[in-house]
């Protein structure tokens, strides 16, 4: 009875209490992970500068936080800002930002961006690749690129994470993986306030399969030697040992002098404020050609010019959650000042001193407000008779030394073209037209691997000569056909090239045919700076800006580009791309010839109208008097 | 907030054409233009065939009279344009107006004011209002001025008071319903203004509208029962 008893109370305490500070245990951990704050993820309300003179810490052989970094090291590493920075700041929060997380399926893609656009000339290709699910874009994969490739091919315009910190699926890929390191997030690559950050060293970096070292070697401390992409399959980068080949030089770091003070620790110049020019490295653009003007010539958007920053509007805390600025962001955005920085958000609030809304546009009816978006006047170049060409620093790695700087070079982006976006408003945007190898199944075009297009037809198409300038291969319809012969040898389903808009196949008799498709479709992205000032607003001078016979905001010529010669002269209407009637849209532009006279004519008929209400008023007023004083 | 504007107007203009038309129905039947009025299908249609002869010219008319109710016809036709296509796409299809239906908007409403102009000059002397309008003011008049006479009388009137009031109603109406949608076609008006011009252009439009169905209501009444 009484062992019965004992056991059943120790039971009842394995059962009910014992575990109880198991579970405790087990939610402080999670706590640790997931709510608790740092030191950086809070601000105390201070506005003063944070000085950021703290110890420096790399990524050890396991991907763990290593040693302090210190001047005496006999290996020197470079420093990780996963480990340093995190000491103090969220690195998991961070690393959620709109900047690092294309990867994650989970987060909305919000409106249509610009794509990362894979070149190849030589084979006829430009083709719009995105994590990210944006209609018409395609990932990478799709056209054979792993995550380490695509992070050597466009990690030199991102700050980082993303791909590059992801782990690659392909097992080959692996031993590359432990020596290069992976691409974590480069704070410095926006919040480094010394002028001697060097996003462009960033880049050479990233080409060089430099991973690891890649952050420190942009900053202004440190020097990064050797190539990781030179490095045998056996190398060890925290166990270096000597190459047998002397001109191979295995990748390194040299902090320079000063760089640690007495307890080795590091001053970072970090701001939160971040310059302009750190933006810029990824989001500059160029206008091509006789159409634009050099950068010394050119003018800056009127909000910069006007003191703010760009990250007075693209805003963000501790989650990177960055602003973007489109109208209806605020649906999809967890930010909450997402609604009140869009262009409406400041302008009809006077926020950050904007000029209000309600005492400008004078003579501008408001059914433009609902028929077009803020940027269709304001930003961008103006409309013209014929689309430009236009360069961007993530397309054409602007910033970068040793690039090519003809203006024929791929990929050949378009602008301005006035086109109607999918909340029904007409926006100006850039654009390219998709050029591809592809394979039709069941309707849908997919690319084929971009190894197998030039392993089977780079013979075919090297009949023609490459030109220096970067611009395409002319190519015509005989090298279409007989590259599609060769390709649907090696592939299953039919074998299709997209290009101007195009889809060229060969028919049941073997004969090339060109159809229409979706996937042919130019690949358009909203254009939201450079704005312009209400003075050099479209309209401004007069409705014919826009509301003539001939105006380019509805009848300019948007520029057909394809490597194929035929294709290469045609051009397509803007009003096609604003799903407007051509014929009333024509209409419409030319009843405003009769604009004036409607004009006089009412302004006349007012008067008559008013003078006879003022001669009849008069003549009841004398009438009215007569009788009031009896002489009527 | 613009669409909670657009369905106000929507709803007060349905409220006001269907109030307008039950006025008109009421006053059909209790104060019928002609003694003895029959309703059977013959006696209507009848009516309805006699109101669209008193859209021909008649015989009698001096070529004065003639171009006054030319100009009036083709100002009927052009209310009638101007108020399917400004109101059907808001009462009925429920959106601005705009496309096809603006451009003959436009195109109507130049005609449709040189033909209250030309309407304003030749009918004002005949729609004056007299004393024989209001018999009860001039009892008012005569004992606050202590003043009578007598053997005055107009009786050479071709309207009645209805159709004075309206007239006058439609000149005055026309002035803002004119003057707010070519002012804001200006570079003088801020986009809070063009809101507010182009809510004085459709209101003032429905209240418009109204009189003139009013007016046009009273002139076929006059009409037949002469």
């Amino acid at each position: 009875m009484k062992k019965g008893l004992i056991v059943t109370v120790i039971l009842v305490w394995a059962v009910f209490v014992w575990p109880a500070p198991t579970v405790c245990f087990a939610n402080e951990v999670v706590g640790a992970d997931t709510d608790e704050k740092l030191l950086g993820d809070e601000s105390d309300g201070s506005r003063a500068i944070f000085i950021h003179l703290i110890p420096m810490y790399p990524e050890n052989e396991d991907g763990k936080k290593g040693f302090k970094i210190t001047s005496d090291d006999e290996v020197l590493l470079p420093f990780s800002t996963r480990w340093t920075c995190e000491a103090c700041h969220s690195y998991a929060a961070i690393s959620k930002g709109w900047h690092f997380n294309a990867v994650d399926s989970n987060v909305a893609p919000g409106r249509l961006g610009q794509p990362w656009i894979l070149v190849d000339a030589s084979i006829g290709t430009q083709i719009p690749l995105s994590y990210r699910p944006w209609p018409q874009t395609f990932k990478p994969e799709q056209v054979g690129l792993t995550l380490r490739q695509f992070t050597k091919l466009f990690g030199r315009h991102t700050p980082g994470s993303g791909a590059g910190e992801l782990e690659s699926r392909d097992p080959d890929e692996f031993t590359r993986e432990l020596i290069s390191g992976k691409l974590e997030i480069n704070c410095l690559a926006c919040h480094n306030a010394d002028p001697a950050q060097d996003q462009g060293e960033y880049a050479i970096q990233i080409a060089r399969e430099n991973f690891r070292w890649a952050a420190a070697a942009s900053c202004e401390f440190a020097c990064v030697n050797g190539s990781a992409i030179d490095m045998p399959d056996t190398y060890d980068p925290f166990m270096p040992m000597p190459l047998d080949d002397p001109k191979k030089v295995p990748p390194s770091v040299r902090y320079r002098e000063n760089t640690f003070d007495q307890d080795n620790w590091v001053f970072f110049d970090i701001t939160r404020k971040v310059a302009n020019e750190r933006c810029y490295f990824c989001h500059s653009d160029l206008d091509v050609g006789s159409n634009g003007p050099e950068r010394w010539a050119a003018d800056e958007d009127m909000h910069l010019m006007a003191g703010l920053r760009c990250v007075d509007c693209h805003r963000n805390g501790v989650e990177h959650n960055i602003i973007r600025g489109y109208e209806g962001e605020e649906f999809i955005s967890a930010n909450p000042l997402a609604t009140t920085s869009s262009c409406e958000g400041c302008h009809t609030t006077g926020r950050l001193g904007a000029p209000l809304l309600k005492h400008s546009h004078a003579g501008m009816p408001p059914v433009h407000f609902d028929k077009l978006s803020c940027t269709a006047c304001h930003s961008g170049p103006w409309p013209r008779e014929k689309t430009g060409l236009t360069k961007t620093s993530r397309a054409h790695s602007l910033g970068i030394a040793g690039i090519n700087k003809s203006p024929e070079v791929l990929p050949h982006i378009l602008y301005p073209v006035f086109a109607k976006q999918s909340n029904g408003k007409i926006t100006p945007y850039k654009m390219f037209w998709p050029a591809f190898w592809g394979t039709v199944k069941e309707g849908k075009v997919t690319p084929i691997n971009l190894e197998v297009v030039r392993e089977t037809i780079g013979i075919i198409l090297a009949k023609q000569k490459l030109p220096r300038s970067g611009d395409w291969r002319i190519l015509t319809t005989e090298h279409i056909a007989e590259a599609l012969d060769s390709l649907q040898k090696k592939i299953e389903g039919k074998a299709v090239y997209i290009s101007g808009g195009k889809l060229y196949k060969k028919d049941d008799k073997g004969k090339l045919v060109t159809a229409e498709h979706d996937a042919a479709k130019p690949y358009l992205w909203p254009i939201a700076h450079n704005v312009r000032p209400a003075a050099q607003s479209l309209g401004i001078r007069r409705c014919e800006d826009c509301h003539a016979t001939d105006a380019p905001f509805f009848f300019g010529a948007v520029a057909v580009d394809s490597p194929i010669a035929e294709e290469r002269a045609t051009s397509k209407e803007m009003i096609e791309f604003q799903e407007s009637n051509r014929f009333y849209t024509w209409a419409f532009a030319f009843s405003f010839v009769f604009r004036p006279w409607l004009k006089i004519v009412a302004l006349s008929c007012c008067g008559i109208l008013a003078g006879v209400l003022l001669l009849y008023a008069l003549r009841a007023l004398a009438c009215i008097v007569e009788l009031l004083t009896g002489r009527g | 907030m613009a669409d909670d504007m657009n369905n106000m107007f929507r709803m007060i203009s349905i409220i006001s054409f269907v109030a307008t038309i039950l006025v008109i129905g009421i006053c059909c039947v209790a104060f019928p233009c002609c003694k003895e009025c029959r309703w059977g299908p013959l006696a209507i249609l009848r009516r309805i065939i006699r109101v669209f002869t008193m859209l021909l010219l008649e015989q009698k008319l001096s070529p004065v009279g003639a171009l006054r109710k030319l100009v009036y016809l083709l100002a009927l036709l052009c209310f009638l344009v101007l108020a399917i296509t400004s109101f059907y796409p808001v009462l009925v299809l429920k959106e601005p107006i705009h496309g096809y239906w603006l451009i003959l908007h436009a195109t109507f409403a130049p005609v449709f004011a040189i033909c209250l102009a030309v309407l304003a000059v030749m009918w004002a002397g005949n729609c004056r209002f007299n004393k024989s309008d209001w018999p009860w003011l001039k009892r008012i008049l005569e004992r606050v001025t202590l003043t009578k006479r007598a053997g005055e009388e107009f009786s050479n009137e071709c309207f009645g008071l209805g159709q004075k009031i309206t007239f006058w109603l439609i000149v005055v109406l026309a002035l803002p319903l004119i003057l707010s949608i070519i002012s804001s076609m200006f570079v003088l008006f801020g986009t809070h203004w063009q809101e507010l011009l182009l809510d004085i252009h459709r209101y003032t439009a429905l209240v418009f509208a109204i009189v003139a169905i009013l007016h046009i209501y009273l002139m076929i009444r006059a009409k037949m029962g002469e």
